[in-house]
């Protein structure tokens, strides 16, 4: 059997590993468009910050693809999907016979329909290249408005401030990220930004234009802020602030960063004819409507729910896509998982808050480490933690195993996580 | 490395350097043992299966920079504790991504009670 996967991101890359390692001694190949497999998460930390290279976050060193027997296909673009008369075709016109293909192809930054998005001076963080045209301008003193609050846009401008730049971070949101956090971590997390010398605007955008010395930023509707150094916000009177907003420089920026979402890559699926519906359509065994054609990643939904953009759900789907191509039973899927960095705090959420009908908080928002279970019925179904990887990693089991949780002993630092465990 | 830590401790590599009571390292859980008493380039990781068998492994993960002594220790495995790759307790191999380089694993000794690292040598 011939199997070629689209895509060299953490959902193509898994999909491969999981083949061979679930025994497929068929042909495969790995295309993607970019310069090698490489990993993005760090493209809005480390590798933004110049800390770390592209060699350093590749997926996979260069002789592991030779190890695997997988042909790796660099900087070459999938053009049409032929299966399953043909299987794919390259940038070239060369035709790649295939009896198995994996769309992998995750998606791009996500570009909001504002005047001016596109100037020279407004950028997106979704690859190498991107990471590497904000960097160059992430220069101390440099005034920097990342607009978007949520993962990317609060590790961008995190990054921009331990850079020196001068930061401003809009959202029309008041609390990102409250549904996956809870609202008080999610308030707090917020409030990191203006305690590290971010000023933060509750705030859209209704358009950009450029300046001779930079962009300009229009804000829509009224706008509420929170100074950097301070933690609630100072005023919500717009005028007021429209004065503040010019005199403390709010409007003029060397650069924007447009942290909003991404947009999946679903061109290929939708001219081959597959179902696409904000995502590829895929079953639980990630098959889209074409049986040949399995869709993984951030570029793929299942019909259930709604379309994950996380690091693990992507490496996860790869392992299932694997299981469904060997025909052997997929892996049962732990509950939901991701991480994010900023200000110098890990954090990771496990589950869905969302969900919960009763938020237990272990330790104080004030200690170096905390965190947040949420539970329904008596069981857990997420955790939120600050620098408390254990207790999100016993609350993963607790939820995938579930185990009864005891809210006096869960919110008792003191009683070890894993103790819980044994229930 | 195996000299210097000899030198620097004053044990016979027959002997392994005496590093912790078994009772210091819970179960599932690990202890790091600092590279100035292991003499070796990093610290290693003490790592407590849940069978209660003991390991040793190069402390710092090869994706970034956690401590697997932070980490979570289960059924023959030890799970980073900053982005979750896992790596195996016997030979170090990695088994899942980020991290993409298996660590080095460390020979390890529990006599009466007592754990003695054998820093540099193979399990
Ligand atoms: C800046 C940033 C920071 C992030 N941080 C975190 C984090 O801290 N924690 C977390 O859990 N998640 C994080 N994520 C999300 C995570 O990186 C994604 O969920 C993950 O990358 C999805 O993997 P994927 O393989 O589906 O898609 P992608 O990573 O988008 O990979 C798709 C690949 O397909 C290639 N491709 C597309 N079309 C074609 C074609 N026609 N021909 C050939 N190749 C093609 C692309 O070049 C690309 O390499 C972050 C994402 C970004 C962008
Ligand atoms: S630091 Fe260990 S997996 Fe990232």
């Amino acid at each position: 059997m011939r199997v070629v996967v689209v895509g060299g991101g953490v959902a193509g890359v898994s999909t491969v590993a999981a083949l061979r390692a679930g025994g497929f001694d068929g042909d495969l190949t790995l295309v993607d468009a970019g310069e090698f497999p490489y990993d993005r998460p760090p493209l809005s930390k480390d590798y933004l910050a110049g800390s770390k290279d592209l060699e350093q976050i590749a997926l996979q060193r260069p002789h592991w693809y030779d190890e695997q027997g997988v042909r790796l296909l660099t900087r070459t673009t999938v053009t049409a999907l032929r299966t399953p008369d043909g299987g794919i075709e390259l940038g070239d016109g060369t035709l790649l016979p295939a009896d198995r293909v994996v769309l992998a192809t995750g998606g791009g930054a996500a570009r909001p329909p504002i005047p001016g998005a596109v100037g020279d001076r407004v950028h997106v963080l979704r690859t190498a290249e991107d990471a590497d045209r904000l960097r160059a301008v992430l220069v101390p003193g440099a005034r920097i408005l990342v607009v978007g609050a949520g993962l990317i846009g609060a590790e961008a401008a995190s990054t921009a401030v331990d850079l020196g730049c001068e930061v401003v971070l809009a959202d029309p949101v008041a609390m990102p990220l409250a549904a996956a956090l809870g609202e008080d971590l999610a308030a707090w997390l917020h409030g990191l930004h203006a305690r590290r010398g971010i000023t933060t605007l509750r705030a859209g955008i209704a358009s950009f234009a450029e300046t001779g010395d930079g962009v300009e930023a229009s804000f829509a509707g009224g706008v509420e802020a929170s100074f950097a150094g301070g933690v609630e916000p100072r005023t919500s009177d717009a005028a007021a602030l429209g004065a503040v907003a010019r005199a403390e420089r709010l409007r003029a920026f060397d650069a924007v960063v447009l942290g909003v979402g991404m947009t999946p890559q679903t061109a290929l699926a939708e001219a081959a004819g597959l179902d696409v519906d904000g995502g590829v359509l895929v079953d639980a065994g990630q098959v889209t409507s074409n049986p040949a054609v399995l869709a993984v990643g951030d570029g793929a939904r299942t019909r259930r729910g709604p379309r994950v953009e996380h690091w693990e759900a992507a490496q996860h789907d790869g392992a299932r896509a694997a299981a469904t191509i060997l025909g052997t039973p997929a892996p049962e899927p732990p509950a939901p998982w991701f991480w994010t960095d900023r200000h110098g705090r890990h954090v990771e959420v496990v589950g869905h808050m969302d969900a919960a009908d009763q938020i237990i908080v272990r330790g104080s928002f004030e200690d170096p480490s905390f965190s947040v279970f949420g539970l329904r019925d008596g069981l857990v179904v997420a955790a939120a933690a600050v620098d408390d990887s254990t207790a999100v990693r016993a609350a993963r089991r607790m939820i995938d195993r579930r185990i009864p949780a005891d809210p006096a002993r869960l919110s008792d630092p003191s009683v070890n996580v894993r103790v819980l465990l044994r229930g | 490395m195996r000299e210097r830590s000899e030198r620097t401790n004053g044990h016979s590599s027959t002997d392994g350097i005496r590093v912790a009571a078994l009772d210091d390292i819970p179960e599932g859980e690990g202890i790091a043992i600092d590279k100035a008493i292991t003499g070796t380039a990093d610290d290693i990781a003490l790592l407590r299966d849940t069978d209660g068998s003991v390991w040793a492994l190069d402390d710092t993960c090869t994706h970034e920079d956690a401590s697997l002594a932070d980490g979570w220790v289960e059924d023959g495995y030890v799970e980073c504790p900053l982005h979750s790759s896992k790596f195996c307790l016997k030979n170090g191999e990695v088994q899942g991504l980020p991290a993409t380089r298996s660590t080095c694993p460390h020979r390890v000794e529990v006599r009466d009670g007592e754990v003695y690292l054998f820093p540099g040598q193979a399990p």
